[in-house]
């Protein structure tokens, strides 16, 4: 195989972590989740002053974190043990001087002090619909800017057509689709339209396949605008670019990710906080951060009648906390390795569902040579390992900029990345952005790399969730054993998306305080 | 800069991140992290129970792994997520230090996840014997850990690493080039699991 992208792949990455929505409606079919569209931030009911209900919540990333900052506005006594030394999860932006804590591997990020020089490890970019956290980045003041996700100026590279020279993005999706509508426009005869399609409807959809790829009076494809003119001097007759061969173009793995700026959750208009993803940590951390204790190991989880006791290890120390309800953002996959007293029946499930194993590197570029290619943000992709080139949406025409120089999806380059030393993985990416840009090495001062089933405390990327596994797990996982909740986007239909886990931790409290008002109505403020 | 100066230049910054996160990553709480609570293993990440190993044993694997004879293959990526650990276990000079630490852990028995045939697998048995003892208890003098109460998976993943040479193919480890003849001698998946399903039965 010469693509690192298979269909499968792309549709997994699709659920994992894109636009969900393919998955979401096999979901709707399962009857899995209810068909309403958009579930609001839970109204939970104040607890009186008294005598809180007593919530320990394990893990301090985005949906531990809402859980917290909801939970202690209303009069909950919450407290968050975070095993590792900082707060946000996968929600990671690294800065100078920040250490990523990889197992074997770990490293101190070396970019310049520069507030536009920080590389988001984790989420990266929020989609306009997805309101809660949206809505808490309003609340909490966090500044957001358009993010630019898809760009037509960047690169297409891929050794399996045209000798691995890369060519414009809009190059490739013009040239196909100028060859696919001629194709069709070839191939469609009046005679197989069939009722309700009318003679009025065959010459409109004729006028559909035309503009689709911008064909000619007859039909056919000679070139496009859209391809970008093969000279931009403005004062001279403009020439189209010759199209391009479309067999080569077909035989490239790229078919299966032209599409990618089109999905819900990728296509404009995309934001990002100013400053970096883990804006959103802070914003929270604002509110909450005196509950969060790092450093903070989790070591049983012992459901009661009523409650939940967690023993937990700061150091050398096991302590011991009695809560009346227990919310676990840690990953499914760690918690299989947690002592606990929870039924097969559910605690089987953490080790059912695959962890995903996504791989990012980060470069500090000594300039932003990409904008003199008319590239200003967006994704170029490759069919190599890298896969993907980032550039930065903010900081345009200062002096540096620091690029995502590899974002794998598959398990199998997630993994050869993974086992090299960090200087190697830096050495492979530099190699590889070679063939997209001429003279790339020249540019780099430092990088980092991710590996984000190595990171400790974390040993893995989203859940990697698939059919069977929604429906044999997904019901048993998001309910409660007793008063203990599983939470994070390990449980929700939106795995690698802080929306879902914003909406699990939702979906546990609303049951929470369903549960309060209904047992204890005397706590409940009136 | 040039490809040479860039790579100089980012081992300068792995040297300088390694001696600033020394204090962070050398807290050996990170042992449980993948090892699980108390070291009783986890397999969701393919993370043996390591707690009631004996120190020798754990010695011998901990160097391996910093050596490179162990872990480094690529079809073998839950040893590849141990081996880096061990090298900078060992570049700590608290190898030692951590082999004490999981000393102190409270084993408890691993659950059974294997299903095999332990009536054939006791006759199989017999070639494991000779070294590891009828019980599974081991015998230190003929460098042969205890098989008892380990992860069952974990048995099972390392006889077919050694059955294929991504584990036992190093020439100047004779306990593993030994075992890795034994291994060799289980004909079939079954065969590795009927035997492992018997020492399920030894306590």
């Amino acid at each position: 195989m010469t693509t690192p992208v298979s269909r499968r792949g792309f549709l997994h990455m699709v659920g994992a972590m894109g636009g969900s929505t393919a998955v979401y409606q096999a979901a709707l079919g399962m009857g899995l989740v209810p068909a309403v569209a958009k579930a609001d931030r839970p109204d939970i009911a104040a607890l009186g002053p008294r005598r809180g209900k007593k919530v320990v919540i394990l893990g301090a990333g985005i949906s531990g974190l809402t859980a917290a900052y909801e939970l202690s506005r209303k009069g909950y006594q919450v407290q968050i043990l975070e095993a590792s030394h900082r707060a946000g999860g996968r929600n990671m932006t690294l800065r100078s001087g920040d250490i990523i804590d990889e197992s074997g591997y770990p490293q101190v990020c070396r970019f310049d002090k520069d507030p536009d020089l920080y590389f988001n490890a984790g989420p990266a970019r929020i989609p306009g619909h997805h309101t809660a956290l949206l809505g808490y980045c309003k609340e909490l003041g966090v500044q957001l800017t358009p993010f630019i996700n898809d760009n037509r100026n960047a690169w297409v590279q891929d050794d399996a057509m045209f000798g691995g020279k890369p060519i414009r993005n809009r190059e490739y999706i013009t040239d196909t689709r100028g060859f696919v509508a001629e194709l069709l426009a070839k191939s469609l005869k009046p005679e197989q339209m069939l009722a309700p399609f009318t003679r009025a409807d065959y010459t409109q959809l004729l006028d559909y396949v035309r503009q689709f790829g911008e064909l000619d009076a007859t039909f056919k494809y000679r070139g496009s605008a859209r391809a970008g003119y093969m000279t931009h001097d403005y004062t001279s007759p403009e020439k189209l670019k010759q199209p391009m061969d479309p067999v080569e173009m077909m035989r490239s793995g790229f078919v299966n990710l032209m599409s990618f700026g089109e999905a819900e959750d990728q296509s404009a208009m995309m934001m990002e906080p100013v400053g970096g993803m883990d804006r959103v940590v802070a914003g929270f951390m604002a509110k909450v951060g005196s509950l969060v204790k790092t450093h903070a190991q989790v070591h049983s989880i012992k459901v009661r009648d009523g409650g939940v006791d967690v023993t937990w290890k700061q150091g050398e120390k096991l302590q011991t906390l009695q809560a009346d309800y227990c919310l676990t953002c840690i990953p499914m996959h760690l918690l299989a390795g947690v002592e606990n007293n929870f039924p097969r029946e559910y605690s089987d499930g953490f080790t059912q569902v695959p962890r995903g194993k996504l791989f990012k590197i980060g470069l500090q570029m000594k300039e932003r040579f990409w904008e003199r290619e008319a590239i200003y943000g967006g994704i170029s992709w490759t069919m190599q390992d890298i896969m993907q080139i980032w550039y930065p949406s903010h900081g345009i025409h200062r002096q540096k900029g620091v690029v995502l120089g590899a974002y794998t999806f598959s398990d199998d380059a997630g993994e050869k990345f993974s086992r090299m030393t960090p200087p190697e993985r830096i050495k492979l990416a530099i190699a590889q952005g070679e063939k997209i840009h001429p003279g790339y090495a020249s540019y780099v001062e430092n990088g980092v790399s991710i590996s984000w089933h190595r990171m400790n405390h974390m040993l893995g990327c989203a859940a990697q969730w698939s059919e069977p596994l929604w429906e044999r797990w997904f019901k048993r996982l998001q309910a409660p054993v007793g008063n203990h909740y599983l939470i994070g986007d390990q449980v929700s239909f939106h795995p690698g998306w802080q929306e879902g886990a914003i909406h699990s931790a939702f979906h546990a409290i609303a049951d929470i305080d369903k549960r309060v008002r209904v047992e204890t109505p005397q706590l409940v403020a009136s | 800069m040039n490809w040479r100066s860039v790579r100089a230049a980012v081992a300068l910054g792995l040297a300088l991140a390694t001696l600033s996160a020394a204090a962070e990553s050398l807290d050996l709480t990170y042992c449980i992290t993948c090892h699980g609570a108390d070291g009783n293993g986890n397999p969701a990440i393919r993370a043996p129970k390591i707690a009631g190993m004996e120190p020798w044993y754990i010695k011998r694997q901990l160097d391996a792994f910093a050596a490179g004879t162990r872990g480094v293959s690529p079809a073998d990526t839950a040893g590849h997520e141990m081996q880096p650990v061990a090298v900078r276990l060992k570049e700590a000079g608290i190898t030692d230090r951590a082999i004490a630490f999981v000393g102190t852990f409270d084993a408890k028995a691993p659950v059974a996840t294997v299903t095999g045939d332990a009536t054939r697998g006791k006759t199989l048995y017999v070639a494991c014997a000779a070294c590891h003892g009828a019980k599974g208890e081991g015998n230190a003098s003929l460098s042969a850990p205890a098989l008892a109460e380990r992860s069952d998976w974990y048995l099972v993943t390392q006889l077919k690493n050694y059955a294929s040479g991504v584990r036992g193919s190093d020439p100047t480890d004779a306990p593993s080039a030994q075992m890795r003849a034994v291994a060799q001698s289980l004909t079939d998946n079954a065969a590795i699991d009927d035997v492992v399903a018997y020492i399920n039965t030894l306590h």
